[in-house]
């Protein structure tokens, strides 16, 4: 018998003992799991969002809080045109508000004229025409959600809107709500001159990054965003979810720990005389550890296989919710199942440290007379 | 008996004690085992038999005096395990087999300190299993194995890795009279088939009498030693 089937038929001696103790750290790496899903999926959504339509890089206002809470006004843009590598400046403003069953209706107020370069891609119907202020783009979601169709009117902040035309951006928040005329969403938004993004095209052959590390070094109340990495400096929300699930990751780690320590001590106790047994045999104090070690891994690999299952299901789950649907679609990357492994082998190697120690600790005389 | 073979096991006045030095469990045991050589270590309870064995054994070390196994000083050594792997087969009085492995797999327990391949290692452990004529009980886990087999079973696993000198403890203590005389008949043609030099612990005289040389020891030392009546009769 191969030696992993050894420790694995170990592992096989208390089924309940091993089956609870599964469950348990699974919970953890579950949660551990599901979190960095989310994460990962509410970052992408956000990065949708910044990379919407054909732009090179947007700018918001450096410091906020969430998204939406940025704040940019015209003389803002002017600086960005004043740059020569810059050839467009695109305001948008966002509103969220409940329209339908969905509670975070995403609206983007943008100047019909800026169609152009804020591109959304047309499923039906026709973008919104210049001046018309009761016109809407909806996403192929939201037109879904709220069964509506390109002619037919649906109403947004208890303004009815005439739907000129139904898109598919591939952005979830984006297809889950709609476009409106820019004036329109200042108004009931009370935010007259105001945008929350300024989506930027630049000229052919500008270095985008040199560019925006300048424009950050030239007006420090910017923020620009080039890529993902940069969206913490207009939305500290995502970065507070990465705080809270590093937190929960090493939570997961501790409580698990213990949980495994607690099954190892308890098997490693029981099993004295047998650890003795094995040492008059002639095992070396390293194959001990490398077995109590193996069942610890091994314990907290089907841990890992059972939580990332769980993680999956109760994601595919939470998704379900209009709340949440309307924000993000999961996105099961490598990195959330690998946290979740790694989890899994901290809380092995934390767990089985002490009860390996003891269990290569003990004198073979002493363990064979235990009882 | 000085018949000319090797010396393989030299006991110098060995002494060992437990509790702190309070309870002197072998004082000053001197003891010598030829190579092949059938030694029975009998004695009331508590005499230091069973203590000596796992001197021997290098289960634990003396508080003083040496033991010379092959030449060489074991007490000495740092690390016992490759000596208790290679060296000493151990029969426990309990046959201590892992209750969730077959015999065969318990028997393979010991060869995974050897370079042995997991094939090697089945195809040796069935080889032991038919030398203590258990075979057919490959498959079988302890428990559905009767006393007598269960500790056939240690028997062949302790000759897993080859060592040539075979320690049994009370192999007989838990057994009835007719399965321990079957154990002792299976020690017995082992050493001799094999040549394996066996010391045996045992309290019954009809499992001692069975040894070339019986060694008597009282409050941890050893007190007469001579060939046993069974082989004054061989040699008669």
């Amino acid at each position: 018998m191969p030696f992993i089937l050894l420790i694995f038929s170990n592992l096989l001696r208390q089924k309940i003992r091993t089956g609870l103790t599964v469950l348990g750290i699974s919970i953890g790496i579950t949660t551990v799991v599901a979190l960095g899903v989310i994460t990962h999926s509410a970052r992408a959504s956000t990065e949708e969002i910044l990379r919407a339509g054909t732009s090179d890089f947007s700018v918001g206002r450096a410091g906020s809080a969430d998204l939406t809470f940025s704040t940019l006004t015209g003389d803002d843009a002017e600086k960005l045109l004043a740059y020569p590598q810059i050839e467009h400046v695109s305001g948008v403003l966002m509103a969220i508000s409940r329209v339908g069953s969905n509670p975070f209706f995403v609206q983007v107020g943008i100047d019909p004229a800026d169609l152009t370069y804020f591109e959304m891609p047309l499923v039906d119907g026709r973008k919104l025409a210049a001046g018309a202020g009761d016109e809407i783009m909806l996403g192929n979601e939201a037109a879904d959600n709220l069964d509506a169709a390109v002619g037919e009117s649906v109403e947004v902040r208890e303004q009815s809107f005439t739907v000129v035309g139904i898109y598919h951006s591939g952005a979830v928040m984006l297809d889950g709500g709609a476009v409106l005329p820019l004036a329109t969403v200042r108004e009931y938004e009370r935010k007259a001159g105001l945008y929350t993004l300024l989506y930027v095209r630049v000229r052919p052959g500008t270095d985008v990054e040199v560019l925006a590390a300048r424009i950050e070094e030239e007006h420090p109340d910017l923020a620009t965003l080039v890529d993902l990495s940069d969206v913490g400096e207009v939305d500290q929300g995502l970065e507070i979810l990465d705080a809270i699930n590093l937190g929960i990751t090493i939570l997961a780690i501790f409580i698990g720990g213990i949980a495994v320590m607690n099954t190892m001590v308890m098997a490693v106790f029981e099993r004295t005389r047998e650890f003795g047994i094995l040492r008059a045999l002639g095992w070396r104090t390293r194959r001990i550890l490398q077995m109590v070690l193996g069942e610890s891994i091994l314990l907290c690999l089907m841990a890992a296989a059972l939580g990332s299952l769980l993680a999956v299901i109760l994601t595919k789950l939470v998704v379900l919710l209009p709340a949440i649907q309307a924000f993000i679609s999961p996105e099961y990357t490598p990195d959330a199942f690998l946290r979740g492994l790694a989890v899994g082998i901290g809380v092995a190697i934390l767990g089985a440290l002490y009860p390996a120690y003891r269990a290569a600790s003990f004198s073979p005389a002493q363990a064979i007379r235990y009882e | 008996m000085s018949d000319g073979r090797e010396i393989v096991i030299d006991v110098r006045n060995v002494v060992k004690t437990f509790d702190e030095g309070h309870t002197r469990a072998l004082d000053g045991a001197t003891l010598q085992v030829r190579r092949g050589e059938f030694v029975a270590i009998t004695g009331p309870s508590g005499c230091g038999k069973s203590t000596l064995l796992h001197l021997i054994a290098a289960l634990e070390r003396p508080d003083s005096g040496e033991i010379v196994v092959y030449g060489e000083e074991i007490t000495r050594r740092r690390d016992l395990s490759a000596y208790r792997a290679r060296t000493i087969g151990l029969v426990f009085q309990l046959h201590n087999l892992l209750p969730n492995l077959t015999a065969a797999e318990n028997i393979q327990v010991p060869m995974y300190e050897t370079d042995l391949s997991a094939g090697q290692r089945r195809r040796k452990a069935l080889e032991l299993l038919a030398l203590v004529d258990m075979a057919d009980k490959a498959r079988k886990r302890p428990a559905q194995l009767s006393g007598g087999e269960r500790q056939r079973v240690a028997i062949a696993r302790a000759l897993s890795n080859d060592p040539p000198i075979l320690l049994a403890d009370e192999p007989t203590g838990n057994l009835d009279s007719k399965a321990g005389l079957r154990v002792l008949e299976v020690l017995r043609g082992i050493q001799r088939q094999r040549g394996v030099t066996l010391v045996l612990v045992s309290h019954d005289p009809t499992i001692a009498a069975a040894a070339d040389r019986i060694v008597r020891m009282l409050d941890g030392r050893i007190i007469e030693e001579g060939a046993s009546a069974e082989a004054a009769a061989r040699v008669v």
